[in-house]
């Protein structure tokens, strides 16, 4: 499975490689897949891409998005092209591309780009980094603990969640080097800070496990999953917002299973009333 | 007494925007959105606090504070001129029910078929709200959301 994905990424390198710097259709398939890949929903890579085929003026363009591919065609000097991309979807969120490029439309709209400058510029945007490790990692174990606490956990909790928030993203990065699936991502990554939450508690670090771990997996809590795909289905995207939908209740399934099954493991073996 | 309640609500309303500002971070939302970000999120768990103050169960609680949410989301979009994504996702995450996730899978894993089932409709319920929440915001007409100048 992954490997087919990689396959789909080099396929669209060389795309990329090939295109035509003159061309408004690849231009706004560019534009549209980064910002579905980034994790827009699809009302906005619609929108986006027919609002750069119109500033172009492109004689006739048409596309039709789903939540991970992009059907596009349109006429360039009448003659007609068409255009198919896979985007490799439900990857990490990256809100700052989807900003850039939003930014870049309308620009683009006010007449302040040639097609080869805002192929360039896209370019520059698809390779706008994430924020440094350590300020995510200091982020994630500072998130942890705030919703431990919001969520009814006292400051000892919190203390412990910041530790396990920390540890978690530790897992996160590391397994970014490694291919390791979604499902098992969450099931791993809920179990490693049930675990550290179990040890804590029992050093008398926290005094609510049930606190401490809420706090600890809100980082994988699919909201973003959630929040997208209700949105989608409030535009009429039914397709993608179901794709999305599955998407979090899969990951709150594998969280609950992570959990649960750390907990179950740590009150036989260790004894600890939880 | 009151004064004690009211700085507590303080406190978690600081803890909400710091905790929103986090997954701003994670996310890598632009800098320069940071604090707008953390101000939605903060409101939003104010009216959480106020709703559930005032009796509301924690489903109805949800489900006007994701309106709140969802109406600043569309204010700050509009004023910063950046898509409304970025508002709406990183505030939603004080409310999204991970505590639901947590005690469902403590009751199943302890044969409590009858708690695990109560847990997890309510999970569902507030899921189901935050939805509904969004939903109804979202169906206003654009011109509301715009600030005069």
């Amino acid at each position: 499975m992954a490997q087919e994905k990689t396959v789909d990424l080099r396929e669209q390198e060389e795309i990329w490689e090939n295109a035509n710097p003159e061309s408004p259709l690849e231009l706004s398939v560019l534009a549209g897949e980064i910002l579905l890949y980034n994790g827009a929903e699809i009302f906005r890579v619609q929108e986006t891409m027919e609002r750069i085929a119109k500033a172009y003026r492109m004689d006739s363009f048409h596309v039709y998005v789903i939540s991970n591919g992009i059907f596009a065609c349109g006429t360039e000097n009448g003659v007609v092209h068409t255009a198919e991309i896979r985007a490799v979807s439900l990857a990490p969120t990256h809100l700052g591309r989807i900003a850039a490029v939003n930014q870049l439309s309308r620009e683009i709209e006010e007449g302040k780009y040639t097609v080869p400058q805002a192929f360039q510029r896209l370019e520059e945007i698809k390779a706008l980094p994430f924020a440094s490790k350590w300020f995510r990692l200091l982020a994630c174990a500072v998130g942890s603990a705030g919703f431990c606490y919001l969520l009814g956990g006292t400051l000892w909790d919190s203390f412990a969640s910041f530790f396990t928030g920390l540890l978690l993203y530790l897992f996160l990065l590391m397994k970014g080097t490694q291919k390791l699936s979604k499902i098992m991502t969450n099931i791993l990554g809920s179990g490693l800070v049930t675990l550290c939450s179990v040890l804590l508690y029992m050093l008398g670090i926290g005094h609510h496990i049930d606190h401490m771990v809420i706090g600890s997996i809100i980082p994988l809590v699919p909201g973003v999953a959630f929040t997208t795909s209700i949105r989608d289905f409030f535009n009429g995207d039914y397709v993608s917002g179901a794709i999305r939908l599955i998407d979090a209740l899969l990951i709150a399934a594998c969280i609950a299973l992570g959990v649960g099954f750390v907990l179950r493991t740590a009150s036989a073996w260790f004894g600890v009333v939880l | 007494m009151g004064d004690i309640q009211w700085l507590e609500w303080a406190f978690q309303t600081a803890v909400a925007f710091a905790g929103v500002i986090s997954f701003a971070v994670l996310f890598s939302a632009p800098k320069e959105q940071y604090i707008w970000a953390g101000i939605t999120g903060a409101v939003a768990w104010m009216v959480y606090l106020l709703a559930g103050h005032m009796g509301a169960s924690f489903w109805v609680a949800s489900f006007f504070s994701t309106m709140v949410l969802t109406a600043l989301s569309r204010v700050f979009a509009i004023w910063r001129r950046t898509p409304i994504t970025i508002f709406l996702i990183c505030g939603i995450f004080p409310l999204v029910p991970g505590a639901g996730i947590y005690y469902t899978a403590y009751y199943l894993i302890n044969g409590d078929m009858n708690m695990a089932g109560i847990k997890g409709m309510e999970t569902l319920k507030i899921a189901v709200a935050i939805a509904l929440g969004i939903v109804v915001v979202l169906s206003l007409p654009q011109r509301i959301f715009r600030l005069k100048k």
